[in-house]
């Protein structure tokens, strides 16, 4: 890139490369100059962190217990016709 | 069982399994543990199988079809991989043999792609030329307050399963393995074959939209 700087709609854009560490190192230095100018760039980045953390609590779903059931029934033949002890 | 010496950060990685636990007792035939594991990857199993195949009876077939495998070949599980990543290796041919029936399994990729270059923050929150400062913060993110406590409540948790699976379904495959399962970038691109900048694009796509539905619940809920 031949810019001198970036812009917000430009940083929303590489937050999770950011985040990954996968920025290319020649723009590295211009993302890190504007988030260290840009408090609404750092609270956008803050957020996507809180998203994925919240999206790691909040996304588990037991399976509907028919389901369950059958499974486990599944798994009792299993055993008891392969495993005797 | 000693853990066997190794040098390798990646086995050592792996040698600290949050099943580890769970495997004694599915070995023994232990049904409460068997639950254990279902409830716990179930939902996770579908999202990902949904992304291989065309509509949710499939993928519930597909995900049926893996618990099956899983019974039978526990007992010759060699813990060279998480057992978690064990239960996905299954699940992936279970969906690529599905989707070769169903000629769809080549398109993930490219399906992926569509779109790609679709701001993923509305252009409306910017400044627009002409403006003091073009592409800038027009309409900043508001900082959250206390989103962990906010987001606690059930009706919180049914919004945001709710989001979820309104994402595509390789946004929510890739979302899902990272963010909920914690798998690193380099294991959901073998699982999903996806370079290594396509399973980046997807993912900051997933989490942008993600945002945007919580910022939308902060909103409305004060």
């Amino acid at each position: 890139m031949t810019v001198d700087e970036i812009i917000c709609r430009q940083f929303v854009e590489v937050a999770t490369d950011y985040l990954e560490g996968a920025v290319r190192d020649e723009d590295l230095e211009l993302v890190e100059e504007h988030l260290a100018m840009c408090d609404w760039c750092r609270e956008y980045l803050h957020q996507i962190e809180a998203t994925s953390a919240a999206v790691a609590e909040g996304a588990s779903s037991a399976p509907p217990d028919a389901t369950l059931q059958a499974l486990v029934g599944a798994f009792r033949d299993r055993t008891r016709g392969d495993a005797p002890r | 069982m000693p853990t066997p010496p190794t040098t390798s950060t990646h086995a050592t990685a792996r040698a600290e399994d949050a099943d580890a636990p769970l495997l004694a007792a599915l070995r023994a035939g232990d049904e409460q543990a068997f639950a254990t594991l279902v409830t716990r990857y179930h939902a996770t199993l579908k999202r990902v199988a949904r992304s291989y195949v065309s509509t949710d009876a499939v993928a519930d077939d597909v995900v049926q079809e893996t618990w099956l495998a899983v019974i039978g070949a526990i007992d010759r599980f060699e813990q060279r991989s998480t057992l978690k990543t064990w239960l996905f290796h299954i699940l992936m041919n279970k969906a690529k043999t599905r989707g070769v029936r169903e000629r769809r399994s080549v398109p993930f990729a490219s399906l992926a792609r569509a779109g790609e270059d679709a701001p993923t923050v509305s252009p409306d929150r910017f400044q627009r030329e002409g403006d003091a400062w073009p592409g800038h913060w027009a309409t900043p993110p508001r900082p959250w307050e206390d989103p962990e406590r906010r987001l606690a409540s059930l009706e919180a948790r049914e919004y945001l399963r709710a989001a979820i699976a309104a994402l595509p379904a390789t946004q929510q495959a890739v979302l899902t393995l990272r963010d909920v399962e914690g798998l690193d970038s380099d294991e959901v691109c073998e699982l999903l074959d996806l370079s290594a900048g396509n399973q980046r694009v997807i993912l900051h796509r997933a989490r942008a939209r993600m945002r945007n539905e919580l910022e939308r619940y902060f909103d409305a809920t004060g």
